[in-house]
This record gives structure tokens, sequence and C-alpha cells, in this order.
């Protein structure tokens, strides 16, 4: 009895932190955007993970069509990253006329930051890294 | 100009890119409607339609961002980038080591004098909407049969002055310039099922038929060669698409058995040309 009891204890105590430091950083991560988000020309973000998902964009009609994109773009970098050995990928940015969207993984989380087409990426890439 | 002549002088160029700059690892094309154009001689046609494939869901939704100008793809091993040149995307793999700025240098000089060169040359614009132009850019999968099919059209008309009666001159160089086109159209493959389905029959997209149609001046399109990137073709009957939300999207809808038979699934493009006897 005393030996069931132990096992279970020490199961607690290998899961409990994992779950603790995945939503530290998924919070982390969220405030880091809502700071992006006051940068001139980000025009807003999306962050998902298996859990949750967070979206705030300027124009929410677009919601939608900016989530299939950022969506595509992460997925598309995962497939040619296979099928080219490109190795662990970075960030996909996809430009656009008007808009440009800079996506990267971050863990679990998948991070789209949509930005206007003359802003600094590199800035971005900083704060999230 | 011939588009054998387009797709050589693209190749050649592609290649001479990749002699250039041996850190690009493969080099392609394709239109603005996922239309493969001409791609490096080690860049396989299936690795090519894998990467369209790859962002059709951009592409999809790219007027939500004004249009698609550019896509990177950074990997800790090299990177692979999408640009818009010309009113075609061109992309390109690079490797690790790759000097991007000597890379974006030569294929942005070399490309786009290479495309408004052949512009110039030709009448012909490089790329058009029409599906029945778009073939002439595309890899043909029997382009020597269709080309037999048609030898005494494609002759010259100073020959032909010489051998027929005027009436017949004048029929026959109304005709050229329609036939002469290969009317080969890249389409996805979406499923056919129902109880009063026929296993021989596909359908094709309406516009599509409706062009092919017209291109053969009003005969009924009855059947069809489909073919596959792997060199599979088959013959079957053929039928326009009734329901209209398929209308101009460049879809055929293929019986579970036909898919079976050319080892292709929903989702995967095949090319698909009318069959006049």
């Amino acid at each position: 009895m005393v030996k069931k009891k132990r096992s279970f204890q020490e199961a607690e105590t290998v899961v409990e932190p994992v779950a603790v430091e995945e939503s530290a950083s998924a919070d982390n991560l969220r405030a880091n955007l809502e700071e992006i988000k006051t940068y001139d020309g980000v025009v807003g973000y999306i962050l998902r993970n298996s859990a949750s998902a967070a979206i705030d964009l300027k124009d929410p009609a677009k919601i939608i069509d900016y989530a299939i994109i950022s969506s595509s773009a992460l997925d598309a970098g995962e497939e040619l990253s296979e099928l080219f050995n490109l190795g662990a990928v970075k960030d996909v940015v996809v430009e656009g006329k008007v808009v440009k969207v800079f996506s990267l993984t971050v863990g679990e989380n998948r991070i789209s930051v949509f930005l206007e087409k003359d802003a600094d990426c590199d800035k971005i890439l900083r704060k999230l890294q | 100009m011939d588009n054998e002549v387009y797709t050589f002088a693209l190749k050649s160029a592609l290649n001479e890119i990749r002699n250039a700059c041996p850190d690009i690892t493969n080099a392609f094309m394709f239109g603005e409607d996922g239309e493969i154009i001409v791609g490096d001689e080690k860049t396989s046609e299936k690795t090519m339609v894998h990467v369209v494939d790859a962002f059709e869901g951009i592409f999809e939704k790219a007027n939500a961002i004004g249009g698609v100008e550019c896509i990177t793809i950074q990997g800790s091993n090299g990177r692979v980038s999408v640009s818009w040149m010309n009113e075609l995307y061109f992309v390109t793999v690079t490797s690790k080591k790759a000097d991007l700025n000597y890379v974006n240098t030569v294929t942005r000089v070399l490309i786009p004098t290479v495309l408004r060169l052949m512009e110039k040359i030709s009448s012909t614009p490089l790329k058009s909407n029409s599906p029945l132009t778009e073939t002439k850019h595309k890899p043909k999968i029997s382009m020597d049969e269709e080309l037999e099919r048609f030898e005494p059209v494609v002759e010259p008309v100073e020959e032909t002055v010489l051998e027929e009666p005027k009436e017949t001159v004048e029929a026959e160089t109304e005709r050229k310039p329609l036939l002469s086109e290969l009317p080969v159209s890249q389409l996805i493959v979406e499923n056919l099922g129902g109880l009063l389905v026929p296993s021989d029959t596909v359908r094709i997209d309406s516009e599509i038929m409706a062009k092919w149609e017209e291109l053969y001046e009003g005969i009924k399109i009855e059947e069809v060669e489909v073919g596959t990137f792997d060199g599979k073709t088959m013959r079957c009957k053929v039928k326009a698409i009734k329901d209209s939300k398929y209308e101009g999207k460049g879809v055929i809808q293929m019986p579970e058995k036909l898919q079976v038979a050319l080892e292709i699934k929903k989702g995967e493009l095949v090319r698909a040309k009318p069959i006049i006897e």
C-alpha cells in the first residue's frame, strides 16, 4: 500500500510542473503578443496551441481568412521542410501586396503576426524568441 | 513562339541559374492558378505538384492580404522562397550556406529578363487565364500523339495553298489557330459517387467543356483522355458538371473505380484532353 501511494505521488510531481510551464509559456507569449500589437504597422495576431486559441485582429471581418492563411503557412512550412530536408522551421513569411504574415512555432504554440507590408519583422522575431 | 521552345528556354534558364548558384537545389515556376509551367531538370513533377498543393490554402485566401507577392520558409538547413515575377510564381529551394544576396540578384534579374524576352519575341502572352492557352506551357503527357493527329493542320499555310483548292484553304486557315492549340487541361480530382453514376464516365468543369466544344467548332465532346503525372492514362466518357458551384474551378469528378485504376485520389491533379474522332 505504501509503495503504491509513493509511486502515485511521484507521478504527480512529474506531470504538474510541465503543465504549469506550458501554461506559463503561453501566458508569456500572449503578453509579448499584446505588446507587439502596439508596434507600428501591426494589425493583429493569432496564437494557437492544442488547448486554446487567442485571436486579436483590427479587422474582425478577416478572422477566418487570416486564420486559414496562418494555419496553411505553418502547415506548408512543416510539409516542405520535410520534403526538402530544411530541418526545423524557424519562420514562415507570407508577403501580400497589403499585409504580410509572419508565422512561427514556439514550443507547442503556433503564432502568426499580421503586419502592414512595410512593417519590421525583425523586431517582432526578437520579441518572440 | 512554340510552347516547346518556351519550355526549353525557361528550363535552360533555370538550369543555368542552378549552375551559377549551386546552392539552389530546386527551381521551378507555376502560374497563378497553380498550373506548373516548368522546372529545372532535377526537380520532379511530383515534387512541384507537392509544393503547389502545400501553398493551396494560402493562395485560396490571398485576397485577404492583397494577393501573394512572396512566401519564405526559413528552415535550419535551408529555405524555400516563392516570388511573384511577371505573372508567374518562381520557386527556389536553397541550402543553408547559400549567399541569399547572390541568389536573389541572379534569380531576380535573369528570370524576369528571360520572361520579358520571350514575351517580346512572341506575340502570344506567356500567361493567360484561358485553359486553352494554359496548355501551351504544360509538360504534355502525349504531345507527340497530339501533333501527329493534327499534322495536316499544323502544316504551313503556304504549303496548304499549293495543295488545296481555295475554298478548302480558307476553311483550313480558319481552323488552324484553334486546332493547333493543344487543349490539355490540368484538373483537380473530386469524388463522384451515387447509385446512378456510371463507373466509366467522368464529369468535367462545364466551363472547360464549353471551351473545348467551342474550340472544336461545336463538336460534342463525348470522350476524354485522363492522364496522371506518373504517366498513366485512361480513356473515359465525359459529361459536364451540372452543379454551378464547380463552374470555373478546374475540377474533374471521377468515380472511385477510375481513381483506383489511375492510382490517384481526391485532391490530386490530373490532365485531361478531349478525344475527337
